[in-house]
């Protein structure tokens, strides 16, 4: 499990919709805005990016340091994106496809209107499972 | 990049040098210089000179305590011992400027093919020339000056030289300054063979060190990378750029094995000299890969570089040196691909090429590597700053280490010393513990202002960012300037730059970044005193839409910034933080906080919130009307709905609400807090005021307050803003919103939250307004039009106005007049032009007469009296309750038209104040124009005179209605004038006017008869009037002028003017007939009786004319006669045909028909049947006896 982790999910209008750090050497919450802001600077690589590839997975679009920002877009151009130390490229892919799902079947309750911040704490314990698995 | 010496930074140029002929010196250097690639020169005067060269080198080896075995002017093998490091600092600038790859001396031609004492002195300068450049394999070149081109040259002495000087004829040059083309050959010879020596020697050289390197004739590592860097270089001299390349890759190489390996130095120095030299090892390797432009290996070899050092960090307690060092080589790279020119064409297609990482679009960018040597350069500093807060010693370290200074090797620092031996004094370099050194670096580290830089770097980032529009990536940067600045205390500039991120933040929704730089923006402001500032940053903050409650990391952290973490509980401590600030007593104004602030008591402070201001969700107001019409002076309900999103509620002292009819104001208080002096402006005293028991803010719950308004004035009344007042001096004034229009918070419409409506009436949450219409009060006043029938064309049609007062006075009244046309067209079309209305308008306004008929008076008053052709403007003059006045007004209509006539009334019912409105009554009256007699007239020709006209059995294409009228023939002309209005009129006058001269010469009207010059018409009676017309001219068109008729209303004032219309007649065609045929027959028969009935065809040309009659038989009628034949008459002369007839049957009969045909003209005509006919008694009549009785 990698040390540093910082997940994000930023909605189609820029606006962050979910945060969570979920590295296991950081404590929570400990210094998640100086990763916030990696992670929206990285936002201006993306939206470059996302138009050149029809893939969704967008791999390692920026670093800082040993910090990686890896992205995935999905075809709503939402966007997955994790800021993190670890090499495992194979897990990361399939940690954003998982959450993809889970992402999609939030989208799915008729209570929760798209674009706004998800609070299902049930999607955060998945996510943080799945962080646990794969990263 | 600067600190790197010049040598390094600049790729090597060949050296040689130059011995006698100081003249020619000069011009050779000169042309060595413009070679490709250039030759540097010495140049010495003559070759006593020759123990300059080279001595320098060996007077420092000797001087030194480090004694190198190993230098390049040692020819001795080398041996393997304790070397004192692993490159020397000043080894290539020696063979920049030092050590030339060739000596080339210049002999005058004489000297060596004239006296023999100077061809020894020649051989002997010769040989010491020798003796010095060839233990270091140094060329030589012998240039031979001519004076002339043809001088003596003896063959012996030439061989001898070359044996001498132990060379190859090529190497021996002759020069010829004498002539222009000569020199120029003699010059490009010498080049050509100086850089042939100069590349033979740089390739030898670099051989012999290669060797070494491939034998491995040593196993330390130390000289295998100085061997590598060596042999790197003189590629470089040769330009062989893939050797250079690969070896100093090797060096490279080499030297990152020896990290852990060496033993040389102590553990401290001996990384910083790796480190020293692995950095200029990458800085040429890079340099060549860009240069090569080869940006993507450049930049892959950065990062492999980075990567294997960034481990290396040495001793952790002065672990800034390795950040200072990791710093530079971000900079340095940053710096190089600034100048480089190799620049990347497709970024996409790049992450294919590279395969084990992938490299981002900003990696090519120096902004991204400035960004990070900012990073890395920050680390230093904090590194330094805890050492130097942790270590007393190191605080004491002040710069008393002046002595120690960079000693021979690159990357080595060594004390300097002077020393007392027997020569003399002199200064040597001792080496120097780890602690020395570090008591070095620090006092270093100590004199160097590291935020500069990183303020600098970090701007260039930022602006390099701005301009790839790359928004986000400059708001980092500058977010990190902006924190760099408050470190250093700087707020004011700290603040220009936190805005800038603040905004990005603020429209991209970033709660968690925009809670942190305003935690940094607050701080600033409250180092700058800036009150409002700071008030607004916090309720800001207070405000965002943070909702974490965990709270269990400390605030006290360092990752936070000056804000804390961005919790709710943390939001609720700045919330009460800045409510006991504005919000104190004024008792307590004296004793000021921990803020620092001091809230003067004549200073209040007030916040304005528009709809674009971030702090909108401190006070939301939402306003609307229950109606949207009210009447004045009725009560009117208004719902002020209230939302907060600061996290504790808060109470209101008073609420102000604010309208544009400054009257409506009002104020709602809360009834449990004091009354505090009014100090407010906005709303005067004695409007209405409310009150409440209790106003609270209650966080994201509506707070609804519903009261009733009147307004007196009509118009819009609209609420402007509510003003909000907590404590004696803070007070919030929000800009008051319709329901149906307000936007959401943005920071909050992602928020997950129970959404209530602003009003409890949904309908009214939806469609409620801010604004309402007042509407006017109802006129007291009856403006009437008295309409009497239809208009009729051509008169002055007044209409009269009555203006009567029925509860109000009138002041400054003013009646507007308007004529619209109902049916759309318009009172006026340029199409349409006729003659006789000059006058461009159908129907117009003539005149509006007061009803006194005292204009004088009106205009000494100065009222007002407009009139246009369609609008009219008039002043009303005071009227008292009950009193009226009437006004005429005159309209003329030119063209039968209905109209719509539009007045208006707008008066003051109160005097002349300037706060009353004005009230207004509208009438409207549709108006029919009709035409009061319609014309007509008919031409009859005289009594039983037939005239061939030919015009009316051939007509003309053009003149197919027009009526012909024979020449000097008297004709009558029947005009008659029908009424066809619904009016009785009054017929004055009808007469016929020509209206031009050019009709009264060519045509003679007289009134025929004595029919009455006057007649009265009933509705639909016509009245006729015969005139006599003889035209004297022969002309295809006549104008007969026009048929002029007076006429009035009948019963209406005599003395009222007549009307006149007019009407022209039609235009008529006059001929001369050649044919006349008249019939000449008594003017009654009797039954039984005969009677003569005599045709004459009266021919009136000069020609014969020839014509055929036919009689046709009636059957009332017995007829004696021929009944045709064909009769020429004669010209001026006239054919009668004589029938006896003898009529059977009583009555007006039918004569028999008579056809003429003029065989001339082919043309047949016939009586008209009128004519023709003639009554028959049955027996004399006794009318005629009675007549003749009487006689």
């Amino acid at each position: 499990m990698a040390n540093t982790a910082c997940f994000i999910i930023v909605g189609r209008n820029d606006i962050p919709i979910y945060e969570a750090e979920v590295g296991s050497a950081a404590k929570r919450e400990d210094a998640a805005q100086l990763h916030q802001f990696i992670l929206h600077a990285a936002l201006d690589v993306v939206q470059d990016l996302a138009w050149t590839t029809s893939a969704m997975f967008l791999k390692s679009v920026d670093r800082f340091n040993d910090l990686v920002v890896s992205v995935y877009v999905t075809a709503g151009h939402t966007r997955l994106m994790l800021l993190h130390d670890s090499r495992n490229e194979d897990g990361i892919k399939s940690f954003f496809q998982e959450v993809h799902e889970l992402y999609i079947k939030i989208l799915l309750n008729p209570l929760y209107l798209p674009g706004s911040r998800i609070t299902s704490t049930h999607f955060d314990t998945k996510v943080r499972a799945l962080a646990r698995k794969y990263l | 990049m600067e600190e790197y010496p010049e040598e390094l930074r600049t790729p090597p140029v060949s050296l040689v040098a130059l011995f006698g002929y100081s003249e020619l010196q000069a011009s050779i250097t000169k042309h060595l210089h413009s070679q490709q690639p250039p030759i540097n020169a010495l140049a010495f005067p003559d070759l006593s000179h020759i123990s300059l060269l080279l001595a320098h080198d060996d007077q420092i080896s000797q001087a030194s305590s480090f004694r190198d075995p190993l230098s390049v002017s040692d020819s001795s093998p080398p041996v393997p011992s304790r070397c004192g490091g692993i490159l020397k600092r000043d080894w290539l600038l020696k063979h920049r400027t030092k050590v030339p790859a060739l000596v080339a001396a210049f002999f005058p031609s004489h000297h060596i093919f004239g006296d023999p004492n100077q061809w020894l002195q020649v051989c002997s300068d010769l040989d010491s020339l020798k003796s010095v450049i060839r233990p270091k394999n140094i060329k030589l070149v012998v240039v031979v000056v001519q004076s002339s081109p043809h001088e003596e040259l003896s063959e012996d002495r030439l061989v001898a030289l070359r044996k001498r000087a132990e060379l190859d004829s090529k190497y021996v040059l002759f020069f010829n300054s004498s002539i222009d083309s000569e020199l120029s050959v003699s010059l490009s010879r010498i080049a050509s063979a100086f850089a042939e020596l100069a590349l033979a020697y740089y390739k030898e050289e670099g051989r012999r060190i290669k060797s070494r390197v491939e034998r491995r004739s040593s196993n330390s590592p130390d000289l295998n990378v100085r061997y590598c860097f060596k042999v790197a270089v003189y590629a470089e001299f040769r330009r062989d750029w893939g050797e250079a390349l690969k070896f100093y890759e090797d060096a490279y190489h080499s030297l990152h094995e020896m990290i852990g390996a060496s033993t040389r130095l102590p553990a401290i120095q001996r990384l910083v000299e790796i480190k020293t030299i692995a950095e200029q090892l990458h800085f040429k390797i890079s340099t060549l890969l860009l240069h090569g432009g080869k940006l993507i290996e450049a930049v892959t070899w950065f990062h492999q570089h980075k990567a294997s050092y960034e481990k290396v960090v040495g001793s952790t307690e002065f672990i800034f040196l390795h950040w200072d060092w990791m710093s530079r080589q971000f900079l340095v790279f940053a710096e190089l691909l600034e100048t480089s020119s190799a620049t990347v064409q497709s970024f996409s297609s790049l992450n294919q090429e590279t395969a084990d990482i992938s490299l981002t679009e900003f990696e090519f960018y120096p902004a991204y590597y400035f960004q990070l040597a900012c990073h890395y350069l920050k680390d230093k500093k904090c590194a330094l700053e805890l050492l130097l807060s942790t270590s007393e010693t190191a605080q004491e370290i002040d710069s008393c280490s002046e002595s120690i200074t960079p000693s021979l090797y690159v990357g080595q620092f060594a004390q300097l010393c002077e020393t007392r031996e027997e020569k003399g004094e002199s200064l040597t370099l001792h080496s120097i513990t780890d602690e020395e050194y570090t008591r070095f670096t620090i006092s270093e580290a100590k004199r160097f202002q590291d935020s500069f830089e990183i303020i600098a770097w970090l701007k260039r980032s930022y602006e390099s960012f701005t301009n790839l529009k790359s928004r986000r990536m400059a708001a980092l940067c500058a977010f990190e300037v902006a924190r760099e600045y408050f470190d250093l205390a700087d707020p004011n500039n700290a603040k220009f730059f936190f805005n800038i991120a603040a905004s990005l933040y603020r429209q991209e929704g970033w709660v968690t970044l925009l809670w942190e730089v305003l935690g940094y923006l607050r701080e600033c402001s409250r180092n700058l005193g800036a009150l409002k500032d700071f008030v607004e940053l916090s309720l800001e903050m207070v405000t965002l839409p943070v909702t974490s409650y965990d709270d269990s990391g400390n605030s006290r952290n360092k990752n936070y910034g000056p804000g804390g973490p961005a919790t709710f509980s943390r939001r609720e401590s700045i919330h009460r933080e800045i409510f006991t600030l504005v919000c104190r007593e004024a008792e307590l104004l004296s004793s000021t906080g921990g803020s620092g602030f001091k809230l003067a008591t004549d200073s209040p402070l007030h916040l304005e919130i528009d709809l674009v201001s971030p702090l909108r969700p401190v006070l939301l107001a939402s306003v609307a009307f229950h109606e949207q019409i009210i009447k004045p002076h009725a009560m009117c309900s208004i719902t002020i709905s209230l939302l907060s999103h600061l996290p504790i509620p808060v109470e209101i002292d008073h609420l102000e609400v604010q309208f544009n009819q400054s009257t409506c104001n009002f104020v709602i208080r809360n009834s449990q807090r004091p009354l505090w002096a009014s100090s407010s402006n906005t709303v005067e005293s004695g409007s209405q005021v409310e009150n409440e028991p209790s106003l609270v803010l209650v966080p994201n719950n509506w707070l609804r307050l519903t009261y009733a308004i009147n307004s007196e004035q009509s118009g819009k009344l609209e609420c402007l803003s509510v003003l909000a007042k907590l404590g004696p001096l803070f007070t919030i004034s929000s800009r008051a919103e319709s329901p149906a229009a307000m936007e959401d918070l943005s920071l909050w419409k992602h928020e997950n939250r129970v959404e209530s409506l602003p009003t409890k009436d949904p309908v009214l949450a939806v469609f409620g307004q801010k604004a309402t219409q007042v509407d006017e009060p109802e006129p007291q006043v009856d403006v009437s039009l008295g309409a009497s029938g239809p208009a009729l064309v051509g008169e002055d049609f007044t209409m009269p106005i009555v203006v009567t007062s029925k509860g109000h006075a009138v002041y400054n009244g003013e009646l507007k007049i308007n004529l619209v046309d109902v049916g759309g067209g318009g009172l006026f079309s340029p199409r349409e032009t006729e003659p006789f209305s000059l006058e461009s308008h159908h129907v117009e306004i003539c005149g509006i007469d007061g009803a006194e008929g005292n204009d004088e008076s009106e205009s000494e008053t100065g009222n007002i009296k407009k009139i246009q052709q369609s609008f009219g403007l008039v002043s009303v003059p005071d009227l008292k309750e009950g009193e009226s006045w009437t006004c005429k007004l005159e309209i003329k209509w030119h063209r039968p038209k209905p109209v719509m006539l539009f007045v208006s009334l707008g008066y003051l019912p109160h005097g002349s104040e300037a706060n009353t409105q004005k009230v207004h009554i509208h009438k409207s009256l549709q108006i029919e124009g009709k035409m009061p007699l319609l014309i007509s007239n008919r031409f009859m020709l005289p009594y039983r005179r037939d005239h061939l006209l030919l015009n009316r059995i051939k007509p003309a294409p053009d003149s197919e209605d027009m009526s012909s009228l024979p020449l000097n023939e008297k004709s009558v002309l029947v005009v008659s004038a029908k009424n066809c209005s619904e009016i009785a009129l009054k017929l004055v006058s009808m007469s016929i006017k020509f209206d031009d001269e050019q009709g009264e010469t060519s045509c003679l009207i007289q009134q025929g008869g004595d029919s009455p010059s006057s007649a009265n018409l009933a509705p639909g009676e016509e009245f006729k009037k015969v005139f006599t017309v003889i035209p004297t001219t022969r002309t295809s068109k006549l104008g007969l002028g026009s048929v002029h008729l007076k006429w009035r209303r009948q019963g209406g004032n005599i003395t009222e003017a007549c009307v006149s219309t007019k009407h022209k007649l039609p235009e008529v065609n006059v001929e001369a007939s050649p044919l006349v045929m008249s019939l000449n027959c008594p003017p009654y028969a009797i039954l039984g009786e005969p009677f003569t009935c005599a045709v004459r065809i009266c021919n009136q040309t000069q020609l014969l004319q020839e014509a055929k009659f036919a009689m046709a038989d009636a059957q009332s009628f017995v007829l004696s006669g021929s009944h045709s034949n064909t009769v020429s008459v004669l010209p001026k002369s006239e054919h009668v045909l004589s029938y006896k007839l003898v009529p059977l049957t009583c009555g007006e009969q039918q004569l028999p028909k008579i056809t003429l045909t003029s065989v001339r003209y082919s043309a047949e005509f016939q009586p008209s049947a009128v004519a023709s006919s003639v009554f028959v008694f049955p027996s004399a009549p006794h009318a005629e006896k009675a007549n003749s009785a009487a006689k």
